[in-house]
């Protein structure tokens, strides 16, 4: 019995992941991001290094960035213009976009001193 | 002369507050400083909960960008509780050594 309740919770969990995954549509995000080469980079990796990295960044970490720009929770006046322009759908498929790219970012795991390189 | 020596000083401050932004990151060091940051950004597509909040990939990302998000961390200009808390604990320095060894892990 409670392996079904498990089991249950984790098919809710799944099916709402699902949800917000699927909003994004990554076709029309990457018409949208068009605007966000000039700094980001063309394949969403920005060669000046204080514009960060965007090309397979988490799709809800990118999300959750964008609607922080827009609310002024993140300050900052380069993004605050873009973000205006944005709608919720237009920040998803963005974010479904640049979260869809060959990455050159990953976790820190492997990383720390005493692992291996 | 007073004048001129406060004209010298602040030159002197000026350059020297310049230099210490720009001074290298020892990438060596940073790669033991990155301990405490394993617990959340070790961990893939982890979302910590309180507050709710979907942690990046920092493995790889610019330099310079991890220098200015860990001051704006420090400073409170950027609002996470376990990031500010982080960051007020890390020195310019340690920062630097951080943004040198996490940017040269690009894959």
């Amino acid at each position: 019995m409670r392996a079904l309740t498990l089991l249950s919770f984790g098919a809710i969990l799944a099916f709402a992941s699902t949800q917000l995954l699927a909003a994004g549509s990554i076709e029309n995000g990457k018409q949208k991001a068009a605007t966000c080469f000039a700094c980001h980079g063309t394949d969403g990796n920005a060669v000046d290094p204080q514009y960060p990295r965007l090309a397979g960044q988490y799709n809800m970490y990118l999300q959750q960035a964008l609607n922080e720009y827009k609310t002024g929770q993140r300050d900052n006046a380069i993004m605050k213009g873009f973000v205006a322009q944005l709608s919720d759908q237009d920040i998803q498929d963005v974010a479904a976009y640049f979260s869809s790219l060959p990455t050159k970012l990953d976790t820190v795991h492997g990383h720390i001193q005493g692992d291996k390189d | 002369m007073t004048r001129l020596q406060l004209l010298g000083l602040t030159v002197a401050a000026a350059f020297f507050a310049t230099a210490s932004v720009h001074a290298e990151g020892d990438k060596a060091a940073g790669r033991k400083l990155i301990y405490t940051c394993n617990g959340c950004h070790g961990v893939p597509g982890y979302a910590n909960a309180y507050p709710n909040y979907p942690v990046p990939r920092i493995a790889g990302q610019n330099e310079q960008y991890i220098v200015n998000a860990l001051h704006e961390y420090k400073a409170g200009d950027r609002k996470h509780p376990t990031m500010m808390a982080q960051a007020q604990s890390l020195s310019d320095q340690d920062i630097q050594d951080i943004a040198a060894y996490l940017s040269s892990l690009a894959k």
